[in-house]
């Protein structure tokens, strides 16, 4: 479906770095960027772990 | 699998009274910086008190030194007492602990320069600020640290622009 929508639907920096992911993490306490980080890190090494050796 | 788990290193240096600044890659995470890193980036304070203390505590996360993992390398208080860097694999997943980072920059130079964040459950943890993140990894220099740079300056300025609304 077209939209006429002039709102912009990402936000990038001039060098390319993407705020909406940033302003998604200061919006969390410190705690939840913690356990957050701890199980997106696991998610990858069990992920590494399943495709050893490829 | 080795399982890292950083906030039970934390609470371990924590529960111990142990003096130390969190800086790296988790520092920039806890200061809002969707970035990623596998360790633990501390700066201690080299005083004899607090390098027993956390010999104690490596010896409770059986911390060994990274390289050569073979022969088990266990680090003692004079490694802690130096400058260096000590690069160690623990129960945990991996720490390491920096007698001074920067130019010559050791714990009570840095304390001014960090903030005390929570992270539940009674655990506070000194943290590196961002600002000074961004000077040490300015001044390194290095094709990893100023990978890095973009993201962190950018989360500062968001950070700068949400203090002011």
């Amino acid at each position: 479906m077209a939209t006429d929508d002039p709102a912009p639907l990402t936000d990038y920096s001039p060098d390319g770095v993407d705020l909406t992911l940033i302003r998604w993490m200061l919006s969390l306490p410190p705690g939840e960027r913690l356990k957050l980080f701890e199980q997106h890190v696991n998610e990858i090494i069990a992920m590494r772990e399943l495709n050893a050796g490829t | 699998m080795q399982e890292l788990r950083p906030t039970a290193t934390l609470r371990a240096l924590h529960d111990a009274g142990v003096a130390f600044i969190l800086v790296g890659g988790l520092a920039a995470v806890l200061n809002g910086a969707p970035v990623n890193t596998f360790d633990v980036d501390i700066v201690h304070s080299r005083d004899t008190a607090n390098v027993a203390r956390i010999l104690t505590v490596l010896e409770a996360l059986d911390a060994i030194f990274r390289m050569q993992p073979e022969r088990r390398l266990r680090p003692n208080a004079s490694h802690l007492a130096s400058t260096g860097h000590l690069n160690l694999m623990t129960r945990y997943g991996p720490l390491d602990l920096l007698g001074t980072i920067g130019s010559n920059l050791a714990y009570e130079d840095l304390v001014s320069r960090s903030v005390e964040l929570d992270i539940g459950e009674g655990l506070r943890v000194r943290v590196l600020d961002l600002e000074t993140l961004i000077a040490i990894k300015e001044e390194l220099g290095g094709e990893k640290d100023r990978a890095v740079l973009p993201v962190l300056r950018r989360t500062l300025e968001e950070k700068r622009k949400q203090e002011l609304h």
